[in-house]
């Protein structure tokens, strides 16, 4: 009997939970407050978004982007309205030949503390910087920057070392840049490199307001005075978000319950079936593309990358056979689940690429040859898109769009079709042999490949890479996946490895100037295999027409109409050489929840990037609009 | 009392043999790990950003100068073991220029309450019904919780943490799945955080629990039908002794010196942390710091917990060691 009640006692204080657990946040009105998933901060105490230290770059804690600026953002999404002036009053202005650039401040901006920002700020940030080599932008000022001068406090001019016409990018945030440091705190620091810069001012519309020394949530308060800030300059409304909360909320799984829980309104990063049973199932979530498959593209575009200095993947006529060994429908499947946005260009199909690159270049595409050795084939099938939307609209018959012009938005273009008997003849041209069902190379060794995947960091392309290896094993090329890990970065950046899925191309998405991933693809940069190769070009590739359209890109504005027609120029050679198999833009899958907030960025209105990591969150922060029909504190 | 001496000191020196081999291999292992830290630092600063290779370049030896990361493998050894004994490692190379003993002391204390409690908690639990068990062979009861018992032991962590997350998360939302306490709560001496720390200590701890009951049952049930078929039970059952007495002083009492040696050593490997249940459970633990640490190429930070963690089980090991002969009469010296 003693055991039933005490078995009955410890059920009724079980039930008496869910008060405690609904109370998540203390002291703080959950109607007020929009939640954003976070990662945890290990180094929770620091601030100082300028030095190594967690601070910089993939911050995800709110830091960068809530309250630090700079003097331009570009909107990946926003088409022509993806240019924003933010700390800057215009967009840069050069001399003739690029050695000089000038830019004009907004007037009646002020950090967080009451101290008005002003040119003393930008000059401050560069000197500083380069005087402290190992601070996040120390080495491109150290490389670029001859002087600096600021003739008033609403005007500044860079003198260059060499010309530079995408000098300007440095300041330009698509997801992060260098943000202008607060002279009149750092200036009184004794070492930059080891100040933590806790409380950090801000110079963003909001400001600390608590934070957990285990790193798992930060808080960040509405300014009294947020119109002083670039975005409260431009503000036709108050922001009606008064707290922001990063948090971070542990694996997929927890996130995923914790939206459904409305504890969480923004995640990201879950899986497809994640994301569709979200959507399945719940009423109260929003996403970027109103049906299916619900994703937002982000400007990168994983690839197959071949390490173009270890043979045979030096050789383009094994590179083109490889790509059409690959049933681009059935990646999309076992990847996606479907709801892939497949790429064959060398840019990913996202943001503006669609209209300066992807329908102009159809004709192109169509008609372009490729010389198998025996024959010549026109490899582009512009309707696969249109096949694996077909595909998913069983499942997904409303969602699909039937439209032409949105289904080639939402699943791409066209790909190449996968063509076993020119894969044979460029593989024979090659010097490649048959041997029963497995091809050997012309040294008489089997062909086989390994093909390296990071694995459950990124499962999407994880499982890309299986379905592409089980294609290429099929078609007798024994292909093995080769799970990297945490070692992904390094060993395509040595280049131990042969083949791997990733991207080493990624966009401005907002714009048509193709430098973001372009600059660095020239030759003067390529390392031998063993040696670290720069953040791009991991396939290191090479090719003096290349080396050509880079030069001619350099040369020319950011605004130039020519950017477009030399990234048309790239593009076309990248489908000749294929050094990399473009695949799909990354697709994320973020759902939002409209419990307490509305008015999210989606396809229909995409005034900002929504993913908790973009800096242009803030644009969506102060975007948002309070559900009327929210629970009550 | 020499005899005792003697064999102290042999133990001791056994204690700083162990911790000696096992730093220098946590240290090897730590070394040559494919995983560099100041490229992991590169590529945070890089990533997502247009880069200029030179500056690149520049940015990766500048780096390597700020965190000293250089110099032969020798020098390294030495320079470590100079900071293993006074008791600094160095900063963290992952939260540059913090200290690694800041950082293990923001996550140890959640660790060692959350540990120490579901080990404890878990051994009472297990032994209790483990002797039972053992001791009423044929009571329904305890035949049922040895087979639920028995059905949990295989179940890895991840799953039932998973399980628990789906049931007290999502299907009946009465518990807290993540982090260590609520947020926007201080820590601090009062009642509001005591009970967000516990509400949300519940489910990972249950974890354990869960995982942990399993061994300790199945040991002390052994044990303990291992010693009811001893003469001297046989005799006292014959003398008539009742059977709670012989239960908790012929039978219980026996079994539970090998049990307490159990205890400490897992109480010594509290400060290793609680690895899958911490990741599973956002729990802000040493175990999550040691994942992220080696993610990150953090090596000073993978070495500093992985001392600490050798350091207290050989103490564990050695003070057990001591206890032994002045509580088992069994146990003879010289």
């Amino acid at each position: 009997m003693k055991f039933r009640k005490y078995a009955a006692i410890a059920l009724l204080s079980l039930m008496a939970l869910p008060a405690f657990a609904q109370d998540f946040i203390a002291g703080i009105p959950r109607n007020e407050t929009l939640i954003i998933q976070g990662t945890p901060q290990q180094n929770a105490d620091w601030f100082n978004v300028w030095a190594p230290g967690g601070g910089a770059a993939a911050n995800l804690n709110g830091l960068q982007q809530l309250t630090t600026d700079t003097l331009w953002f570009i909107n990946p999404e926003g088409g022509k309205d993806a240019w924003q002036n933010a700390l800057a009053s215009e967009p840069p202005s050069y001399n003739a030949d690029f050695t000089e650039m000038t830019v004009k401040l907004r007037k009646g901006i002020f950090w967080s503390d009451g101290v008005e920002f002003t040119s003393d700020d930008v000059v401050y940030t560069v000197q500083t910087q380069i005087d402290h080599p190992g601070m996040a932008w120390s080495a491109p000022f150290t490389v670029n920057v001859a002087s600096i001068e600021n003739p008033d406090p609403q005007t500044v001019v860079f003198h260059l070392k060499k010309p530079n016409s995408r000098f300007h990018t440095l300041f330009t945030v698509r997801w992060n840049a260098a943000w202008i440091m607060p002279k009149h705190v750092f200036e009184k620091a004794a070492d930059p490199l080891s100040f933590n810069n806790n409380p950090p001012v801000s110079l963003g519309p909001y400001q600390l307001q608590s934070y957990d020394k285990g790193g798992n949530w930060t808080i960040w308060k509405l300014r009294d005075d947020w119109q002083r800030t670039s975005i409260g300059l431009a503000a036709a409304q108050p922001p009606e978000v008064k707290y922001v909360v990063y948090r971070a909320a542990g694996n997929p799984e927890a996130r995923v319950i914790e939206q459904r829980n409305h504890n969480l309104d923004v995640i990201n990063d879950m899986a497809p079936e994640g994301m569709f049973s979200i959507m399945r199932d719940s009423k109260s979530t929003a996403s970027w593309l109103k049906g299916f498959p619900f994703a937002h593209p982000d400007p990168t575009l994983p690839s197959v990358l071949f390490n173009t200095k270890k043979a045979p993947f030096d050789n383009k006529d094994v590179r083109w056979a490889l790509a059409l060994l690959i049933d681009i429908r059935e990646v999309a499947l076992g990847s996606y689940r479907g709801a892939a946005n497949i790429a064959a260009l060398a840019t990913p199909p996202t943001g503006s690429a669609p209209d300066d690159y992807y329908a102009p270049m159809q004709d192109w595409l169509t008609n372009f040859e490729l010389d198998t050795g025996s024959r010549k084939i026109k490899p582009y099938d512009p309707n696969i898109s249109t096949q694996i939307a077909n595909m998913v609209r069983s499942q997904w018959a409303d969602q699909i769009p039937t439209d032409p012009a949105k289904l080639q938005r939402t699943f791409g273009f066209g790909w190449w079709k996968k063509d076993v008997q020119a894969a044979t003849e460029l593989l024979q041209k090659a010097g490649f042999k048959k041997s029963g069902r497995q091809w050997v190379k012309p040294d008489g060794t089997p062909f086989t490949i390994r093909l390296q995947v990071e694995g459950d960091a990124i499962p999407t392309l994880a499982r890309a890479g299986t379905v592409i290896a089980q294609q290429w094993t099929q078609a007798g090329i024994a292909t093995k996946v080769d799970v990297a890990g945490p070692t992904n970065g390094q060993r395509l950046g040595t280049g131990d490895f042969e083949t791997a899925i990733y991207w080493s191309i990624e966009t401005w998405g907002g714009h048509p100037d193709l430098s973001f991933f372009l600059d660095s693809y020239h030759s003067e940069f390529i390392k031998p295999v063993g040696q670290i190769q720069p953040p791009r070009n991991l396939q290191r590739w090479q090719d003096p027409r290349l080396d050509q359209i880079i030069e001619r890109n350099r040369s020319i504005a950011f605004d130039s109409p020519d950017v477009a027609k030399l990234g048309q120029d790239f593009l076309k050679l990248a489908v000749e050489e294929m050094p990399m198999i473009p695949l799909m833009a990354y697709n994320k899958f973020a759902p939002l929840d409209t419990t307490y907030w509305t008015n999210y960025p989606s396809a229909d209105n995409p005034y900002s990037a929504s993913g908790p990591n973009w800096s242009n969150i803030r644009y969506m922060v102060v975007g948002l609009k309070a559900n009327p029909d929210a629970p009550k504190p | 009392m020499n005899g005792f001496l003697i064999y102290a000191a042999k133990r001791f020196l056994q204690f700083l043999f162990v911790v000696f081999t096992g730093i220098t291999l946590a240290f090897l292992i730590a070394h040559f790990s494919p995983v560099d830290p100041i490229e992991q630092t590169v590529s945070l600063l890089t990533s997502f950003g247009s880069t200029d290779p030179q500056a690149v370049e520049i940015l990766r030896e500048s780096l390597r100068e700020l965190y000293g990361t250089g110099g032969p493998l020798l020098e390294q050894y030495f320079t470590f073991w100079g900071r293993v004994l006074t008791g600094d490692f160095g900063p963290s190379l992952s939260s540059f220029p913090t200290p690694v003993m800041t950082v293990i002391g923001r996550a140890l204390p959640w660790t060692v309450g959350l540990l120490t409690l579901a080990t404890i908690i878990s051994w009472i639990i297990g032994n209790f019904l483990g002797a039972l068990a053992g001791y009423f062979r044929s009571g329904k009861l305890l035949k049922v919780a040895g087979i639920v018992i028995m059905a949990l032991q295989p179940i890895p962590t991840y799953i039932i943490g998973l399980s628990l997350v789906i049931l007290f998360g999502f299907i009946w939302p009465i518990l807290p799945i993540s982090d260590g306490a609520q947020v926007n709560l201080a820590p601090a001496f009062s009642w509001a955080f005591i009970r967000s720390v516990i509400e949300h200590g519940i489910l990972p701890a249950l974890t354990l629990v869960l995982v942990g009951i399993g061994g300790w049952f199945i040991s002390m049930r052994s044990l303990v039908s291992n010693i009811v078929t001893d003469d001297h039970v046989v005799y006292a059952e014959l003398g008539g002794v009742r059977s709670r007495s012989i239960f908790s002083q012929y039978v219980a009492r026996n079994a539970m010196l090998p049990q307490v040696t159990g205890l400490a050593l897992s109480l010594g490997n509290v400060f290793g942390g609680a690895v899958i249940v911490e990741f599973v459970f956002n729990y802000p633990g040493i175990g999550k710091l040691l994942i992220s640490g080696i993610y990150s190429g953090d090596y000073s930070l993978v070495l500093g917990v992985t001392t600490i963690a050798i350091i207290a089980v050989a103490a564990a090991v050695f003070v057990i060691d001591i206890i032994y002969p002045l509580i088992d009469p069994r146990v003879k010296l010289g």
